[in-house]
Order: C-alpha cells, then sequence, then structure tokens
C-alpha cells in the first residue's frame, strides 16, 4: 500500500502499474485512450470521483504519446487525415458538453442518458461484429480459393458513398491511400466529438469505427491516426485537470510506468494481425464496458445496499482489461505459431498476418 | 478435446472470460475486499 497524500487516499501500486500496463495495451491495439476502463477502474482503488478522472487523462496523454510514436513507426498515422479531424472533433467536444448542459437545463434524467450511451455502444458492436464475421468469412473464401489477402478487408459499403461526395476542398491522404471531401472528415470529427463531450469521455472507440466505415481507412491506419488525436485532446484535457488540482502526479507517474511497457506491446502487436482482427478487440471492449456501467449503474440505483452486485461490478471492471490483454496475447501467441506451422484454432488464419 | 473446444471462437471467448473473471475476483479478495467494506 502506498499513501497518496494529494488524493488522501491508500492504495497498491502493482495495481496501478498493471493498470497501466493492461490499458495501454488494449489502447495500444485498438487505438483508444481507454477513460472508460480507468475512470472505474481508479474509483474502484477508492479514488474520488474527480480525481480519478485527472488522473485517467493525464495518464492517457503521456500514453499516447509512447503509442503514437510506435505507430509512426509501423507506417499506421496519416498526419492529414489526422490534422484535419482534429479541428472538427474539438469544436465537436465544445458542442457536445454545451448540449449536455441544455439537456441537463430541460430536466433530462441522468437513466435517460446513460440509456441513450448504451445503445450507442450497442449498436456500433453489433454492427461492428456482424461486418466483421463477414470479412473474416470472405478471407477465408479467398484464401481457400488460393488469392492473397492483405492485411485489410471489409465489406461495409458505407465508404464508398462518402468517398463520392465530392464538395471542395478534396484532401489527398497518402498514407491512408484514400481520396476524400475535407468536408466528410471535419464532419465526422464534430459527430464523434458531441457524442465525447455529450457523454463525458475520450471518443476513441466512436472514431476509430468512424474512420474505418463512414472516412474508409484500414483499421490499422484508423488505430494509428486515432492516437494521434489522442495526444492532442487528451494533452489539453491534463492541462484543464492539473490546473483544476484534479492530478496526482504521483499515482499518473506509476500507471506510465505501466503503460509505458503495455502501450508499445500493443501497439506492435497491430502489426501480427488483420483489420477484423482489431476491430473484434475493440467490439469485445464496448460490449464489455457496457455490462460495467450497467452493473455500477444497478448497484447506485438499489441504494448501494447489495453488496454482491459491488462485488460483480468490481470483478467486471477489472476482469474486462484483463480479458482483453489475455486475448491480444493470444492473437500474437497464434500468429507466431501459424507462422511456424504449428496447430491454432480453425477462425485464427484468417484474423492473423502471416508473412511470406 | 481441448483443441475441438479451442477451434470455436465462441467457446475460447467463453473460457477466456471465465479465467480472467477468475484472476479479477482473486484481485479482489486479494487487495480490494478490505478496502471497499
Amino acid at each position: 500500500m502506498f499513501d497518496f497524500m494529494i488524493a488522501g487516499i491508500e492504495a497498491p501500486i502493482l495495481l496501478l502499474v498493471l493498470t497501466g500496463m493492461t490499458v495501454g495495451m488494449v489502447g495500444g491495439f485498438i487505438g483508444v485512450g481507454g477513460g472508460y476502463m480507468v475512470t472505474p477502474a481508479l474509483i474502484v482503488f477508492g479514488f474520488p470521483g474527480y480525481m480519478a478522472a485527472g488522473i485517467d487523462v493525464t495518464h492517457i496523454a503521456g500514453k499516447s504519446v509512447v503509442a503514437t510514436i510506435r505507430h509512426r513507426q509501423l507506417g499506421n498515422i496519416d498526419w492529414v487525415l489526422g490534422l484535419a479531424m482534429v479541428g472538427g472533433t474539438m469544436m465537436g467536444v465544445e458542442m457536445g458538453v454545451r448540449l449536455l448542459n441544455y439537456t441537463k437545463d430541460l430536466g433530462l434524467s441522468g437513466v435517460a442518458l446513460l440509456a441513450a450511451s448504451v445503445a450507442i455502444m450497442i449498436g456500433l458492436f453489433l454492427y461492428t461484429q456482424i461486418e466483421t464475421h463477414r470479412a473474416t468469412k470472405r478471407i477465408t473464401e479467398l484464401a481457400k480459393e488460393g488469392k492473397t489477402v492483405g492485411r485489410e478487408l471489409k465489406v461495409s459499403r458505407i465508404p464508398i458513398f462518402f468517398q463520392s461526395i465530392a464538395l471542395k476542398p478534396i484532401i489527398r491522404c497518402h498514407t491512408a491511400r484514400l481520396v476524400v471531401s475535407m468536408w466528410v472528415v471535419v464532419i465526422v470529427g464534430i459527430a464523434t466529438g458531441i457524442l465525447a463531450g455529450f457523454f463525458g469521455v475520450g471518443g476513441g472507440f466512436i472514431r476509430v469505427p468512424a474512420l474505418v466505415y463512414v472516412v474508409g481507412t484500414s483499421t490499422h491506419i484508423a488505430v494509428g491516426t486515432d492516437l494521434l488525436e489522442i495526444v492532442v485532446s487528451g494533452g489539453y484535457g491534463a492541462l484543464r485537470q492539473y490546473m483544476s488540482g484534479n492530478v496526482d502526479m504521483i499515482a499518473v507517474f506509476f500507471m506510465i510506468i505501466g503503460a509505458m511497457f503495455g502501450a508499445q506491446f500493443g501497439s506492435i502487436a497491430t502489426s501480427f494481425v488483420r483489420g477484423p482482427a482489431i476491430r473484434f478487440i475493440l467490439s469485445y471492449s464496448l460490449v464489455l464496458a457496457t455490462v460495467g456501467a450497467f452493473l455500477r449503474l444497478v448497484y447506485f440505483l438499489t441504494g448501494q445496499q447489495h453488496t454482491f452486485i459491488n462485488f460483480f461490478a468490481v470483478v467486471f471492471t477489472l476482469g474486462e482489461m484483463i480479458f482483453l490483454c489475455l486475448f491480444i496475447l493470444s492473437l500474437v501467441w497464434f500468429s507466431v505459431r501459424h507462422r511456424h506451422g504449428k496447430w491454432v484454432p480453425g477462425w485464427i488464419p484468417a484474423l492473423v498476418v502471416v508473412k511470406e | 478435446m481441448m483443441k475441438s473446444l479451442l477451434d470455436s471462437m465462441l467457446a475460447y471467448w467463453i473460457l477466456l472470460l471465465a479465467v480472467s473473471l477468475g484472476v479479477a475476483a482473486l484481485i479482489y479478495l486479494i487487495w480490494l475486499k478490505d478496502a471497499l467494506i
């Protein structure tokens, strides 16, 4: 146990380091900050809510720098796309916060807002699952026909529609290999920013599917480019939280130690898998985070009297992070086995990259 | 038997989730139980 004097609590250092490492790995792999996992976990460890949010955003800013550098080395960042989108995102976040305050003034209940966020998460989960299952099926069919399959395959037709909008200025994203109207990118940034600001999250889990299914980038480029955005938005958020006195830098330091290793591993792990594997993990993280939030809501709505609900909520909050890490680790392990011609489960070859 | 179990993605998903929740329960019992009650 370590005495965090600024936060005014005692918490185990090892848990903070492990949390940083697991969320770093997941964030580096699916291109999210991971605030929807870290903040509840820090509250579980005993940090006050405002302090948990401050520590969370500060550690995300640091971790995203590490992951972004690694993704840049892997060629997964499209700077033109990222910089075009970041302006729209910042504008959208501001609009989302104002919209939230407006709905509060209208007297809309917190439960209604939570129901809306759950509906969005479940909708994203279902669409990603269905599309990714179709993509892996198509990869398996192409492999059986003896055709070479690259690291990305999508069956969604939505990007074709958005790329056909010829509203000037048109931007050419060389790394992402796409030509798209800047208005599409900015509006996607604003829309995902509004959702992020409205629901009080970073928004990576909305932006990555939006980049893939609306703008039409590959999943790897979406992950790298989104992390670049998180460096900007997370850095701004960290500065604001620090100025408000919501950050315990000692706790951030311990989390960053774990996150440095986790984020690097998660980023490198993307080079072992195809796009659908990243989209699978992203959809799992969405549904698990939703279940965790639902359990915590039930605990509070029932007057915090049923300790077994709290037990399930805590176990689920920690379990989802462990699950996602184990899944990423096992994908890398199966990928290496597959490259060496050893036995792997039947669903693995469609998800991993085999270097000739 | 293990190979046929792992051959189903859903079965692998459930197995991994069960292991993860078990580890999380252990962490709860070792570090957090006293702090939360």
